[in-house]
């Protein structure tokens, strides 16, 4: 009987005898590396999110969790008509303020991306607003738009418009928190597109415009694709960002007058604290994780259209 | 030319963009869902070891301020006994007390709470049941500042579990927090009496800015409904009845909100927006002739010249009738917590407290809103502090808001309409009967709502 034995490969000629070894825990360094930053991301992001999750499908009473709740905090959400005219607050409070933020903020970044003297100066009080905690900003404009000691109805009645009592009213109320929210993070997206701006490169510009190109056709045809991307980053962050808005309107107005300033934060930091339904706060935020799961898809899906006519 | 635009370039920006942005909203989305679901977690601060420590946890308020700086120390002076104090926000206080008692963690023996959580405190064995305990109670004890920490409660709707159960004391009353009407002794030689006698009286001599009839807070939620129980309870209505029904909405109710409405032309033209600082600086300006507010207005406020431009000028009385008086209350009340290390120091503490001793002397150094008969009527005490009988006379007549775990969220409801119908009826200028109507029917068909989808607790 024919013995067949497998080829014996000669060793590679400088290679160790331990290098198979070594190949095997050069393959799992990257992750032995990165496994300290994922336990951290599971403790600090997995794991709240499952705990929510688990809150929404459980029933509570006096506090205590007292049986599964399968989808009931789902469904009861779905019909609360409450929460979705907060839906409704937050999808329009979400639009309007980022697509002003985005507009104000590319347009002085452009401004300020050709100052050389005093540059850092204007760049600084720009940012500003940025720094400020969220909940002292909303000190800072409950003192503003006080209609007894603010600056606002004064200002007003002594151009002869008549008080607007800003907090008072449900329109001039909802516009009052969008400009609050614009003050504070226009300077993200301005910083956004001003490092966007700044890593541009020079050269297909001033060859647009030695062939003849204006500067608005310099900046729809070649600034604003090239900035596009560094953009989308922005608008996304600020989407996100802006779904959650908290503290100035808790500060402010509470969400109301009415319901008119009540995004979901609101109604659900309402709902799970102070009327301790603990399971359909829950369920509401999951819908509100959910929203801005899909606001930030549709963002990214107009954006790369709005780059590709762009491009063509 | 667009720099960085082909396919393979695209598709690696899309996709890191579209997993940065999902990885970030999931972060930014993630305390909250964990607030949520850790409402079982346990709560701040250390258990004691020492049988003879009390571990006192509150929430910050101006009223508290004597207890922590004065009373606490005293007790230690003279008993011995060391007393750790600690406060936080109200809300925070909240979620944390609630949190250390639904575990029996044992962080604190007394929690200091606002009258409104007893019904969630006691059914859901947060805190325990002081008879039980043996607690004795101060026979002089106000009796509807007592009747706040009973459970189920002694008087109006039951949650149907407690039905037939025999009422148990399960929080004692520290300071006896009652509406009040406060007048203007400039614009009223006498408290008015009615709430159509300040409506007289407001349309013949307040000129606003200069001069406000009627201050009120008008957010929505909690603050506005505030305004609108005295009135409420006064024309004869009531928040819910004895069947939970809303009972707001009925021509009471309404004639109530009416009334309020009718102020308006008199207040301030951005009412709904003020909350209780917003409110009372009209008064402590002397721009306002007469507002209903807690004791802590008189007790801090009022009569303190770095505050006050009406030193002297204020005095107080119970909120004026109609069918009859209707002060709202809202106590300060203490409760034993479910996992407290050491009981008997807290309820001897609590018998400290309440004892006439200290009562007499709380409402002698600073007028604090005592909790006994005697020490509110004291001659002392109220040579010095004017209010005290208000007090005493308002909480008896007193009417306690729903005792349901659910309470914060029919405020919410009915105070949500009730600011919607301040900002319509500053707008419109009248049909206030047609205004009223029109949101508190609002109110009345959510808040039916709420009780229809947790039947199963209420009927």
């Amino acid at each position: 009987m024919a013995v067949t034995t497998a080829p014996v490969r000669p060793s590679e000629p400088g290679r160790r005898p331990d290098a198979g070894r070594r190949a095997g825990l050069d393959r799992a360094l990257p992750w032995l590396l990165l496994l300290p930053a994922a336990i951290t991301l599971g403790l600090v992001s997995v794991y709240p999110i499952y705990a929510g999750v688990h809150a929404s499908l459980t029933t509570y009473l006096y506090g205590r969790p007292v049986a599964g709740a399968g989808l009931k905090n789902y469904t009861d959400t779905w019909h609360d008509p409450v929460f979705w005219q907060a839906m409704e607050v937050t999808l329009k409070f979400v639009l309007i303020a980022v697509t002003v933020e985005t507009v104000l903020g590319l347009g002085l970044a452009l401004l300020v991306a050709n100052v050389v003297r005093g540059a850092r100066w204007i760049r600084m009080s720009i940012l500003a607003p940025m720094t400020v905690a969220p909940v002292v900003v909303g000190v800072i404009w409950r003192l503003i738009y006080e209609s007894e000691t603010g600056f606002v109805n004064p200002m007003f009645t002594s151009l002869g418009l008549g008080a607007p009592n800003v907090l008072s009213h449900e329109g001039s109320a909802f516009f009052g928190l969008v400009l609050v929210d614009v003050w504070e993070w226009t300077p993200l997206l301005f910083l956004i597109c001003l490092a966007g701006l700044q890593s541009i490169p020079q050269e297909p510009l001033e060859a647009a415009a030695v062939d003849g190109a204006g500067p608005v056709r310099l900046f729809f045809n070649h600034t604003l694709p090239l900035l596009l991307p560094v953009l989308a980053v922005g608008v996304v962050l600020r989407l996100i960002d802006a779904v959650g808005t908290f503290d100035q309107i808790f500060v402010l107005t509470r969400g109301g007058p009415g319901t008119a300033t009540q995004l979901i934060s609101i109604y659900a930091y309402n709902t799970a604290f102070n009327f301790t339904d603990y399971g359909h706060g829950a369920a509401m935020l999951i819908a509100l994780l959910a929203f801005a799961f899909l606001l930030v898809l549709v963002a990214l899906s107009l954006m790369r259209r709005a780059a590709k006519r762009v491009a063509q | 030319m667009t720099s960085g635009s082909g396919p393979s370039m695209k598709w690696s920006r899309r996709s890191v963009l579209k997993g940065a942005g999902l990885g970030v909203a999931a972060a930014a989305a993630a305390p909250l869902l964990a607030a949520c679901g850790s409402s079982g977690g346990s709560g701040g601060g250390s258990a004691s070891g020492s049988s003879k420590k009390v571990i006192i946890g509150s929430f910050q308020d101006p009223a508290m301020a004597p207890f922590r700086d004065k009373y606490v120390k005293q007790y230690q002076q003279e008993t011995g006994v060391q007393v750790q104090y600690s406060e936080t926000s109200y809300d925070a206080w909240y979620q944390a007390c609630k949190s250390d008692g639904l575990n029996k963690t044992g962080a604190y023996d007394i929690y200091v709470m606002d009258d409104n959580w007893v019904p969630e405190f006691a059914a859901g064995g947060i805190v325990q049941n002081l008879d039980k305990l043996g607690l004795k109670v101060n026979p002089d004890i106000l009796s509807k500042g007592l009747d706040q920490g009973y459970w189920p409660p002694k008087e109006g709707a039951r949650l149907k579990a407690f039905k037939n159960d025999t009422p148990a004391l399960y929080s004692l009353v520290i300071i006896d927090d009652v509406n009040l009407l406060y007048y203007d002794t400039r614009h009223f030689s006498s408290p008015p009496e009615t709430w159509d006698d300040i409506y007289t009286a407001m349309k013949k001599k307040a000129h606003p800015p200069q001069l406000y009839g009627w201050s009120a807070r008008g957010v929505k939620g909690n603050p506005v409904v505030q305004t609108y129980l005295p009135l409420l309870n006064s024309y004869g209505g009531n928040f819910v009845n004895d069947d939970w029904s809303p009972g707001f909405a009925g021509p009471e109710g309404v004639a109530a909100l009416e009334r309020l409405l009718t102020f308006l032309p008199y207040m301030a033209a951005s009412t709904p927006e003020f909350d209780t600082d917003q409110e009372t600086s009209l008064m402590l300006q002397g721009k306002c002739m007469a507002l209903t507010e807690y004791t802590g207005t008189a007790v801090t406020e009022i009569d303190n010249p770095s505050d006050s431009k009406v030193v002297g000028k204020i005095n107080m009385a119970t909120t004026p009738k109609q069918v009859k008086n209707g002060p709202a209350i809202g106590t300060f009340i203490c409760g034993i917590a479910s996992g407290s290390p050491n009981t008997d120091g807290a309820v001897k503490f609590l018998e400290w407290f309440t004892s006439d001793r200290i009562q007499t002397q709380f409402a002698r150094e600073g007028g604090s809103a005592a909790v006994t008969k005697t020490a509110l009527n004291d001659p002392q005490a109220v040579q010095k502090y004017r209010w005290l009988p208000a007090i005493a006379q308002s909480v008896q007549l007193s009417t306690p808001k729903p005792r349901t775990p659910d309470e914060p969220k029919f405020e919410d409801i009915l105070g949500t309409q009730l600011n919607l119908a301040l900002v319509q009826a500053l707008q419109q200028k009248g049909g206030y009967d047609q205004i009223a109507q029109k949101y508190l029917n609002v109110a009345k068909g959510q808040m039916q709502a709420v009780l229809e989808q947790n039947k199963n607790i209420y009927f």
